[in-house]
């Protein structure tokens, strides 16, 4: 379902180049929960943006879905991303303007959904916000703004879901409720599940676990 | 993205009040340019028809002979109106004590066409401006041949053979300036009277007008038809040569105007920049979760073309109705105060401003939303991530020519659009190179001073390159306004000094030298000044080194030299007012045979620097030599001369004098005492001249400063909308200084330097463009003197810093008022 090959990532700076992925391999089968585990800086992240298609590396090679994404260009990988990837993201990144049932409703949108407007109040029925539709992000909490962005995220049904720290802004009660929605959600889709986080107790519930450092990656 | 969603999000974008903003600029840039423009063609209009005032008509035919009856069916067959006058000098007699000579004018049903005639029923009573004229058998009279002919109301006087009867005081004629027939004062009569004098014989000095009015295109087809009919003695006075210094006022006030129309156009531009940047930056996150959730680049420009597009229609009509209302308002609103009469704006200003809306939206908007494809979806993992080179080289260079074009087009002047061009130039040349300079420097000076000083020099070179574009708008924005008061100023300085309050507005011809202390006695007596006395031969210049002239009947078409008769005079110096262009004045003791020749003279006689010319005065023949070439300043009301002799080469040739002096209103009666005490002079009074002439002066120069009014305004917002193009940056800045603790004092202080730093070195830019686009201005459009305007160098920097810095805080003041958390969630 997700395979790296030998990937690379390297930045230009003022004191030369950094190599912040230093080939990478990985493989994670359909329908499998994975968490990528590191310290700061340790090239999480941006091993998450090459996964998901929105960068480019400096070598090396990824497939999703049994597409390569060095085949790809940045239109193609954007396409993609709308038929079978979603996101939950660290700081939600809602869009401030649109309501929790317009934000849901977006990517749906976007694949040219007809009845977009139900499925996103299905969604956001079950996780619990069926009485916030027409609520603007900046009146929700951080746990609801999380849960709109689970919503938005299954919403679409992709075959794989990244997350980035989906806890990190939100407190441990309110995080493991999220993380609960999470699972439950992945496990009655059968999406792949791609996280990263600082959070062990998080990385304990997914199927496998690989640590980041300087670059490199294990599985543990 | 279909279009539905492309509305869709087009709804709830409008709904987040960011597509307001830009709106707002955009109506703004409109309506600006509409209201400057409509008001502007209203009052060109109303100028245009001020200036017919002067002629009485839209056109006159002047013959000295009778028009010809077929002429005056086929400008009316051509809808235009006619009416006919006749004018000549002639006797007004009273009784054998009591007769003068007169300028007699006949006129018919009709006149004037163009403006008011003025009368009053007592010579100084009630003036009233209806439209009628002395009926059959009755004349007006001038005030001042009430007193001279010892006539008052009702009364009868002869006017060659026929017995007219006095009914009103002529008090002002709108065409007293090109209607002039000889040097006594007015008597007003009917055109159906002239038979009954019998004075108009074969080889009188006659001139008959015909008045014409009608729309432009029918007296320019007119024109067209009768031109090639006119003989000799016959021609066409149109509003463009009727009065030369009212056509130099119109033209340069009509410069003016354009200018100010096309600086509206380039604040307008600027204002959608400014607002389009801040939409652009605040959207890049937006777009990075767009493109994170699967949308393409195309699909977003699509997105953002189509937002722009009904934008643009909407910013278009909204516009378009806002500025019509604007210089509807303002018409309404000064309502008496305003000059002229306004006339139609048509529908040029409308296509103006949608010219200038697609403008805009296409050079100056477009480019920072299709940059917006480009933004890179990492951004929602990575805060870091912008998008790189977000305004290409080829933007500006895009945006730059477009307004030049839209400039061009509108003030359909180059040299007003290079002036304005290359005032910018210097700005935005200096803007860039020196102000990232200047603003590091300012650093490494704040490295030594206090703490506010070095927080808020630090800010400003973090943001280096924000704040040289934004110092670059602001000093564009101040130059406008700079370069547009210098304009009016320098303008109205000119008029006023052209036609200055204490001007002389009666000449005095014919007086015999021995005669010169009975009016330096008299004038002293009666408290009246004067200019310099200056003596006058009558002579002809008869040839060119020794090659003779022709005589100008045997000379047919125009630049071909020929003899001419012209009034001499003797000076020790230059006459005051003349410029020596060519060759040297002599000294006072010379006794050589020269002379000194104005410009347009020596040309229409041929001569040159060092020519021998021989002349004639009276009987006597001689001999000079061109010893220079002057030029002469005729719109001054001194005595000019064409030809100056030194002293004792003139003065030993019989002659006159002449001078000229001032008059008040209430000083009139003088002249009726000075024609008893010396009763071979001629007056020529040019009282109702100059009155007229200052009247337009004044209205023009107040319809500048309404204009200027405006795009002040226009001005000033978009001085706004560059404050508020760095608003997100330095709110968040400085509700992160406050949530670790600094004080109000600080932030404020700190927000006070960098707006008043930016704003003074904004000024001291717009100070270099404004000079140098004055400069072109001046000299290349307005034909006027240029000198550096010392002031704008300190008045430029401080309304900068003041107006820049007042704006800054003012809309930054939420940063002390609400609590840093909120403002760090907001932004």
């Amino acid at each position: 379902m997700i395979k790296v090959s030998q990937l690379l990532k390297t930045v230009s700076t003022a004191d030369g180049d950094l190599n912040i992925l230093r080939g990478i391999d990985l493989e994670i089968e359909p329908g499998a929960s994975a968490a990528i585990v590191g310290a700061s800086g340790s090239g999480k992240s941006t091993l998450l943006g090459l996964l998901a298609g929105m960068d480019v590396p400096s070598g090396g090679e990824i497939w999703l879905d049994g597409e390569s994404l060095n085949e790809l260009d940045e239109d193609q990988r954007a396409r993609l991303r709308a038929e079978k990837v979603g996101f939950v993201f660290q700081s939600f990144q809602l869009l401030p303007a649109l309501t929790a049932r317009e934000n849901v409703m977006l990517p749906l949108e976007l694949a040219g959904v007809s009845d977009a407007e139900q499925i996103a109040e299905q969604f956001l029925v079950e996780v619990g916000l069926g009485e916030r539709l027409s609520h603007y992000p900046t009146t929700l909490s951080g746990g609801e703004q999380q849960r709109v962005a689970i919503a938005r995220a299954f919403a679409r049904q992709p075959r794989i879901l990244f997350a980035d720290e989906p806890t990190g802004n939100l407190d441990t009660r309110t995080g493991e409720r999220v993380i609960e929605l999470l699972f439950e959600l992945n496990g009655r889709a059968s999406t792949t599940l791609v996280l990263v986080t600082h959070d062990e107790r998080l990385a304990a519930r997914c199927d496998r676990c690989f640590a980041m450092t300087a670059g490199e990656i294990v599985e543990r | 993205m279909t279009s539905g969603l492309s509305w869709k999000l087009l709804s709830r974008e409008w709904r987040s009040g960011e597509l307001g903003i830009l709106l707002l600029a955009l109506v703004m840039a409109v309506s600006v340019v509409v209201g400057v423009s409509s008001f502007v063609s209203r009052l060109q209009s109303a100028l245009l028809s001020e200036s017919a005032r002067f002629l009485a008509a839209d056109m006159v035919l002047v013959s000295r002979t009778p028009v010809s009856d077929e002429w005056v069916q086929e400008a009316e067959s051509q809808g235009l109106v006619t009416s006919l006058g006749v004018g000549f000098p002639s006797m007004a007699v009273a009784d054998i004590d009591h007769m003068a000579l007169v300028s007699i004018k006949a006129v018919s049903t009709g006149y004037p066409l163009r403006g008011d005639l003025r009368w009053s029923r007592e010579p100084y009573g009630d003036v009233i401006a209806e439209g009628s004229i002395p009926a059959v058998g009755e004349v007006w009279l001038a005030p001042r041949l009430f007193a001279l002919l010892d006539v008052s109301l009702g009364d009868q006087i002869l006017v060659g053979e026929a017995e007219l009867r006095v009914t009103g005081a002529v008090r002002g004629e709108p065409d007293a300036t090109t209607a002039v027939f000889g040097f006594g004062p007015r008597l007003l009569m009917n055109v159906g009277d002239i038979p009954a004098t019998g004075v108009i014989q074969p080889g009188s000095r006659v001139e008959y007008r015909l008045l014409l009015g009608g729309d432009r295109s029918a007296v320019s087809s007119f024109t067209e038809w009768v031109e090639p009919l006119l003989g000799q003695g016959q021609r066409v006075d149109s509003i463009d040569g009727s009065q030369p210094r009212i056509n130099d006022t119109l033209d340069r006030a009509q410069g003016f105007l354009l200018l100010a129309g096309s600086l509206a156009v380039v604040l307008a531009a600027a204002a959608i920049t400014l607002a389009s940047r801040r939409f652009g930056e605040r959207h890049t996150q937006y777009v990075a979760i767009l493109k994170s959730l699967g949308a393409r680049s195309w699909e977003i420009s699509r997105l953002y073309g189509f937002s722009l597009a009904v934008l643009g229609a909407i910013g278009t009509v909204v516009g378009c109705a806002v500025g019509w209302a604007i210089q509807a308002g303002f018409i309404q609103l000064l309502g008496d105060l305003l000059p002229v009469e306004p006339g139609p704006a048509g529908w040029k200003p409308v296509l103006i401003g949608m010219v200038t809306a697609a403008v805009c939206m296409v050079f100056f908007a477009w480019p920072p939303l299709r940059r917006l494809g480009l933004a890179s979806p990492l951004s929602v993992l990575r805060a870091d991530v912008g998008i790189a080179d977000s305004q290409r080289p080829q933007d500006y260079l895009l945006g730059g020519l477009s307004i030049v074009a839209l400039m061009w087009w509108y003030s359909g002047s180059a040299a007003v659009t290079l002036a304005v061009i290359a005032g910018l130039s210097v700005v935005m040349g200096l803007g860039f190179f020196a102000a990232r300079g200047l603003l590091s420097g300012g650093r490494r000076v704040g490295g030594f001073a206090g703490s506010i000083w070095r927080v808020a020099l630090a800010g400003l070179q973090r943001r280096g390159r924000a704040n040289a574009l934004q110092m670059v708008i602001f000093a564009m924005a101040i130059m406008l306004m700079l370069l547009l008061s210098v304009v009016r100023s320098s303008l109205i300085g000119q008029w006023q000094a052209q036609l200055p309050i204490d001007a002389p507005n009666h000449f005095l011809l014919n007086l015999a030298p021995e005669e010169k202390p009975v009016l330096e006695g008299f004038f002293r007596e009666q408290g009246v000044a004067t200019e310099a006395l200056y003596p006058m031969t009558r002579g002809r210049i008869l040839s060119v080194n020794a090659e003779v002239l022709p005589e100008w009947r045997e000379v047919e078409g125009e630049g071909v030299p020929r003899q001419r008769e012209a009034n001499f005079t003797w000076s020790d110096d230059l006459p005051e007012g003349n410029v020596l262009l060519d060759g040297e004045w002599w000294d006072a003791d010379d006794s050589r045979a020269w002379i000194s020749l104005e410009e347009g003279f020596a040309q229409d006689i041929g001569a040159g620097l060092g020519d021998r010319l021989s002349l004639r005065i009276g009987a006597a023949e001689l001999e000079a030599q061109v010893r220079s070439i002057r030029k002469v300043d005729w719109q001054s009301m001194r005595p000019n001369f064409f030809v100056v002799f030194p002293r004792q080469v003139l003065e030993q040739y019989p002659g006159m004098y002449m001078t000229s002096f001032r008059l008040l209103p209430d000083q009139k009666p003088v002249l009726n005492q000075l024609v008893s005490v010396l009763p071979t002079v001629t007056v020529i009074e040019l009282d109702i001249v100059i009155r007229e002439m200052r009247t337009v002066i004044d209205q023009v120069a107040r319809a500048l400063e309404l204009v200027l009014g405006v795009i002040l305004v226009a001005g000033a917002l978009v001085l706004i909308s560059g404050v508020r193009s760095s608003l997100d940056a330095r709110l968040k800045e400085s509700a992160l200084m406050r949530a670790l603790g600094a004080r109000s004092r600080l932030v404020l202080g700190t927000l006070w330097i960098e707006f008043l730093v930016l704003g003074a070195m904004a000024g001291g830019l717009a100070a270099a463009g404004t000079e140098v686009a004055a400069w072109a201005l001046q000299t290349r459009v307005f034909e006027m003197n240029w000198t550096p305007t010392l002031a704008l160098w300190w008045i430029g920097p401080v309304t900068g810093a003041l107006i820049v810095g007042t704006l800054g805080v003012w809309s930054c003041r939420r940063v002390v008022n609400t609590p840093p958390v909120t403002l760090l969630r907001e932004v």
